[in-house]
């Protein structure tokens, strides 16, 4: 009953403070819609992203002609055709393209001549030909990629490498013919066989999830919703510690202390109430990832199958959060010195927890303290949840981890609380 | 008033860092039904007594007896038959007179009919009935100073112990207040009253005991106290004799 007293009286406060409602509602709600609109271009890879490249068509030949086309049919590229390189060179400089490929004058013509002589030496080399008398050494054929500084790396690792691929399968396929022609040279009756080199193996990529769920990958909205809505469960530290050293300013802490028995219902009840809060706040920013998202053009949040495992870790991430905010609350004396050091800490947890960037691109040390930080076993969980559609038994460790963290909060909170109560 | 409601035996308190005890080897005995006026300049040790009193600081030396029982061994027994009105205004400011004051009752583990039938009397009793659904910041001093008292009443302690009580307030509720004490003390409760206003202490309190630099340099009846110093015309004269008239930290 006193437990239950204890968490009306919170919520009573709670509701007459309009500060601390914006603070634990609406600002995370606006702060996970944010986060998701600012970080869906990063997150979106190459293959999400249609980036413009100017092509300037020096060779006007076939091997040209087979890169525009290559890149004409690829999603993720929209060439820009130009035909002066100075002009190019200027744009790119600029920053209005982030990539120009031009391909040189009389390409084709010296791809087609090196793949000949190549056929030939190999043929002679077996006796099957003449070395060719007119044999000529010729330059490499530059085709050149012109990058934007600023452009990110694996954009231009994944420009560089399509560019490479092409030429790589034109060339194959030109040494193939060149080949037939040799072979038939003088031999009327041999038809030449039209050979794709696409055919003979093929790439297929695909996700280790379940068929429901193929296609569904890290986004934005994937990563923000649960990360940031983990950062606002911590920062619940922010009321409840606010709200505790407020009533042992104005004493009325001090009043509950003297009443015998009360101390446990105190402490419990705020943990109850904000632990609600907590969870309330998880289903209020999983509901925007899940309807408002979509509206503004970003992907919808996806839950996976495992309602009761997102349950589960959402429960123990709201302990945890809630247990850090008691300790916080009851350590500190002062609301400057818990809030600025709470505030900072969740701050200081969330990145290295890999709320602001996922801990894979993190630096290995960071990565490893990352282990220790309660909102990365969270966030691990909730990708092991929506993402690979884990079970209870997977997600389980860091349950227990976040369950720890709470119960060891709690348990330290109530001897610094104690101590403070008997002098 | 035969028997002590409070029986202090040898109560010695040093803070840390400090080179001279807040109290020291302090006695006194406080009988039941008694107002007791605990008197003495700032920094004089009342403060500190009255912690240990109410089991918020644990002595050095010495027992604290209170209603016949040892706080070190049923402090919890104690602090459920007590009411302290501490001088700071210990509620919620964001809530109501009667949501405060049922929440309290709550904690002391009182049933909801009885909270509600004690904040009825004593809403009556200080005049604050009607504003009973009002927060508690938009209320005046007196009207705080008020409630403060109830809270530390709804449970109907045996031993009631205040802190200046009257600290801010307007004449009326000053008059309210101690009108009340002495009902109080007619139905038998104990009150421990710690005070610098000695007009209040004179007119209240059946007994005093004086301290200074954490002894206790004089105490017993009113009346018995003034008649060992006829020189003294009111009480406080009789303080200032006893604890100069250096000022104090």
């Amino acid at each position: 009953m006193k437990t239950l007293a204890t968490i009306y009286k919170e919520f009573l406060l709670l509701i007459r403070d309009p500060g601390g409602l914006a603070l634990i509602f609406i600002m995370p709600l606006a702060l996970v819609i944010v986060m998701a609109l600012v970080q869906d271009a990063p997150f979106r890879d190459y293959q999400e992203v249609k980036l413009d490249v100017l092509f300037v068509d020096q060779d006007a030949d076939s091997l040209s002609a087979k890169v525009k086309q290559a890149f004409d049919s690829s999603p993720n590229v929209n060439l820009v055709v130009k035909t002066d390189t100075a002009e190019v060179k200027k744009l790119i400089q600029a920053g209005a393209f982030k990539a120009a490929i031009v391909i040189p004058a009389n390409s084709s013509e010296t791809l087609r001549e090196k793949t000949k002589q190549l056929i030939i030496e190999v043929f002679s080399n077996f006796g099957l030909a003449e070395a060719s008398k007119d044999s000529v050494d010729m330059n490499a054929i530059g085709i050149k990629i012109l990058f934007d500084p600023a452009i990110k790396s694996n954009y231009k690792q994944t420009l560089t490498g399509g560019v490479q691929k092409i030429i790589a399968g034109i060339q194959a396929q030109w040494i193939l013919d060149e080949l037939q022609n040799q072979l038939s040279e003088g031999r009327a009756d041999v038809k030449k066989t039209k050979v794709s080199l696409t055919d003979i193996i093929q790439v297929k990529e695909q996700y280790a999830s379940e068929k429901k769920y193929q296609g569904l990958m890290l986004n934005s909205v994937q990563h923000n919703v649960p990360a940031w809505t983990m950062f606002a469960m911590f920062f619940i530290l922010y009321p409840l510690a606010g709200n505790f050293i407020k009533e042992r300013e104005e004493g009325s802490l001090l009043r509950l202390r003297l009443i015998s028995g009360s101390q446990f219902p105190v402490i419990s009840g705020k943990f109850a109430f904000y632990f609600m809060i907590c969870l309330l706040q998880f289903v209020l920013m999983i509901a925007v990832g899940i309807y408002i998202m979509p509206l503004l053009g970003l992907s919808k949040l996806v839950l996976g199958s495992n309602i009761a495992g997102i349950l589960l870790i959402a429960c123990s991430v709201a302990m945890a959060a809630t247990g850090y905010g008691v300790l916080i609350a009851v350590y500190f004396r002062t609301p400057q010195q818990a809030l600025s050091f709470g505030s900072v800490s969740v701050v200081i947890l969330s990145a290295i927890g890999g709320v602001w960037v996922p801990v894979y691109v993190m630096p290995e040390i960071l990565q490893t303290i990352s282990r220790f930080s309660p909102m990365s076993w969270g966030l691990e969980s909730f990708n092991d949840l929506f993402l690979r559609q884990a079970s209870i038994q997977t997600i389980l460790p860091n349950v227990l981890r976040l369950t720890g963290f709470s119960l060891v909060t709690l348990f330290i909170s109530v001897i610094i609380h104690k101590s403070r109560t008997i002098l | 008033m035969s028997t002590s409601a409070v029986r202090l035996d040898g109560l010695t308190k040093q803070y840390p860092k400090t080179n001279k005890a807040a109290v020291s080897n302090l006695s006194l005995q406080i009988p039941e039904g008694a107002v007791y006026g605990l008197l003495g300049p700032n920094g004089a040790g009342k403060s500190t007594t009255v912690m240990m009193l109410c089991g918020l600081m644990r002595p050095d030396a010495g027992t604290v007896n209170v209603l016949g029982m040892n706080m070190q061994e049923q402090g919890t027994e104690i602090r459920q038959k007590i009411g302290v009105a501490s001088q700071e205004i210990a509620l919620f400011p964001t809530l109501t007179a009667y949501e405060n004051l049922f929440y309290f009752g709550r904690m002391y583990g009182m049933p909801g009919a009885m909270i509600r039938s004690q904040i009825d009397k004593y809403l009556h009793i200080f005049g604050l009935t009607e504003k009973s659904k009002k927060i508690v910041h938009t209320f005046s001093g007196g009207m705080k100073r008020r409630l403060n008292l109830m809270a530390a009443l709804l449970h109907q302690p045996k031993l009631v112990i205040l802190d200046e009580p009257t600290a801010g307030v307007d004449v009326q509720s000053r008059n309210m207040i101690l009108d009340f004490l002495k009902d109080l003390k007619s139905e038998g409760t104990t009150i421990i009253y710690s005070s610098h206003v000695l007009e209040e202490a004179e007119r209240i309190c059946s007994h005093l005991g004086i301290i200074d630099e954490g002894t206790l340099i004089t105490e017993g009846t009113r009346t018995n106290i003034m008649g060992a110093h006829p020189d003294c015309q009111n009480l406080e004269q009789l303080f200032l004799k006893l604890t100069g008239k250096n000022i104090r930290d």
